[in-house]
């Protein structure tokens, strides 16, 4: 039934080349796939795969590349109002409070400062921050600052929720703690979600579908559907059927992971010999 | 429920944090004073020992009555006013040309690397050198020091407010993009505030330069302001007076240099 439903993303056919004539690298080579509303999806690679070159064309801060991606009928070329995006990198404004940081797409098309205020709110309270609304960054746990990251995306209310990597650098527990909170989050907002990620509990905690990608060039491997049940908390990780997807996909993933490592080593040992 | 627990262990390493940090101000505020009293200690006895010609060093007493006789006159008066306005006006001139050349030269890497070694190698030369030229271009009043302390503080404006420019973190660049803000919104809601901290500091710095220039250039050819007021006391001889006139200036530059910094805290 789901399948009738137009797709929110379509990722179509989709290739980036960077470099010049002489020495080009192919970061993405035909990716296609889709994002139905209220899906979660997950793009999982090894580093290298392309991931962050998709997480940049999809968010339009890449503008010339090869394919489609649509949301709707408009091909995305620069930063599109329906896509709200979560960065990898510690992204909020030390010099704004949370409330601040929160409010801060509400100020730039000029809302009001109450009304904007009263909706970060409640976005704050969402991603269980209340209470430190008045704190600034430098106050807060790399978790929590992560968290006033992603309040500030969803405070704009996007269509597609793009996130690429947000707990990369958090560690395993919170991380785990967090994707509670995104798992929650997302089933009460019925939001639309793509996550990029390199972690494989962490997509398979998280999505419906995960996309596993393929090392340099990036290619789409294989598409896996997630069968776990919903509502789902963090438990699921000890389930028979979580290990079960976790090691079909590590599978996959090793191949390409374990690619990716011998050419760092002998790119490294090419460059020891040049030096 | 987590949220709760988060605030509660937060809280308290704040509050130990803060109490480890108000000792620490403590000692650091004993040492301070402790530095000052022992520096009065020195100075009266090596003042009444005699070893030194007594009104080389005279005696904190003497300068202490000389700095109530300043403050009362209205001479000390109109010349800090002559001070003042050459100084504020040559910092206001260098600060908005720094801040501009700083922003072309951190904005644009080909013009940074063009002409970037030119400002950071003539940054430290003395301008004073520069006074005969400024005499020769503005005249002996008070044009010409506001121009030689308007080109003191430009340079350390400029590269403070370049550096600036190029360490503001490009993801928060990336983050305004990504909510599509207009280029004036990019400009007054992530560029500036992201440089106000640098912008600042070189403000800071290029009111001390300034305003050693500024007092240096009215020791050498001048007939009003701090500067000339120095040279005029010495050449009467009126070692507390000069030492009192000295102690206020300090004051003074210590006072300016306090005001900015604790606006760049803010």
């Amino acid at each position: 039934m789901s399948g009738e439903k137009q797709a929110a993303l379509v990722v179509d056919n989709v290739s980036k080349r960077f470099g010049d004539a002489e020495e080009s690298v192919l970061a993405c080579d035909k990716v296609s796939f889709e994002v139905k509303p209220g899906e979660f999806v997950a793009v999982i690679g090894p580093s290298g795969c392309g991931k962050s070159t998709l997480f940049n064309i999809i968010g339009g801060l890449l503008g010339e590349y090869e394919g489609d991606v649509r949301v709707g009928d408009v091909r995305i070329d620069g930063p599109h109002p329906s896509i709200g995006m979560v960065f990898q990198e510690e992204s909020t404004f030390p010099w704004r409070n949370v409330i601040d940081n929160v409010a801060f797409p509400l100020e730039l098309r000029g809302m009001d400062k109450a009304q904007r205020e009263e909706k970060a709110r409640h976005f704050i309270d969402l991603v269980g921050l209340d209470g430190f609304e008045k704190r600034y960054p430098a106050q807060l746990s790399g978790g929590m600052k992560q968290r006033v990251s992603i309040a500030r995306t969803l405070v704009s209310q996007p269509e597609i929720l793009l996130m690429d990597e947000p707990f990369a650098a958090l560690d395993e527990q919170t991380r785990l703690l967090l994707g509670d909170k995104i798992t929650q989050i997302q089933q009460q907002l019925k939001q639309t979600t793509l996550l990029i990620t390199h972690n494989l509990t962490e997509a398979v905690q998280l999505a419906d579908r995960i996309v596993v990608m393929t090392y340099r060039p990036g290619r789409i491997k294989r598409i896996v559907n997630i069968d776990l049940p919903r509502p789902r908390t963090s438990d699921v990780v000890g389930s028979d059927a979580f290990g079960h997807y976790v090691a079909e996909i590590w599978n996959d993933l090793r191949e390409e992971a374990s690619r990716g490592m011998q050419d760092s080593e002998a790119t490294a040992r090419a460059d020891r010999r040049r030096v | 429920m987590a949220s709760t627990g988060e605030m509660i262990l937060k809280a308290s390493a704040a509050d130990m944090r803060r109490g480890r940090a108000s000792r620490e101000a403590r000692i650091v505020l004993t040492i301070r004073l402790a530095v000052v009293g022992v520096f009065f200690l020195l100075w009266e006895s090596v003042s009444r020992s005699g070893l030194i010609f007594q009104d080389v060093v005279p005696s904190l007493f003497a300068i202490g009555q000389s700095i109530i006789k300043l403050l009362l006159s209205a001479e000390f008066w109109k010349n800090l006013q002559v001070t003042a306005f050459e100084t504020l006006t040559a910092l206001t001139i260098g600060a908005i040309t720094g801040v501009i050349a700083g922003i072309v030269l951190g904005a644009n890497r080909f013009i940074g690397d063009a002409f970037e070694p030119y400002v950071y190698y003539l940054s430290p030369t003395p301008r004073i050198i520069l006074f005969p030229i400024m005499i020769m271009w503005f005249g002996i009043g008070l044009a010409s020091k506001i121009a030689l302390g308007a080109l003191s503080s430009f340079f350390s404006i400029a590269l403070s407010t370049a550096a600036g420019m190029r360490q503001i973190d490009k993801v928060l660049i990336r983050v305004g993009k990504s909510f599509r803000a207009t280029s004036w919104q990019m400009a007054t809601k992530i560029y500036l505030p992201a440089m106000r901290l640098p912008v600042l500091n070189g403000i800071r710095l290029g009111f001390g330069t300034s305003l050693i220039t500024v007092l240096l250039a009215e020791t050498k050819l001048s007939n009003q302001g701090l500067g000339y007021m120095v040279m005029s006391i010495y050449n009467r001889f009126d070692m507390a007076g000069l030492y009192a006139l000295l102690v206020i200036v300090f004051a003074i530059a210590g006072l300016g240099n306090m005001l900015i910094g604790r606006l760049a805290r803010e």
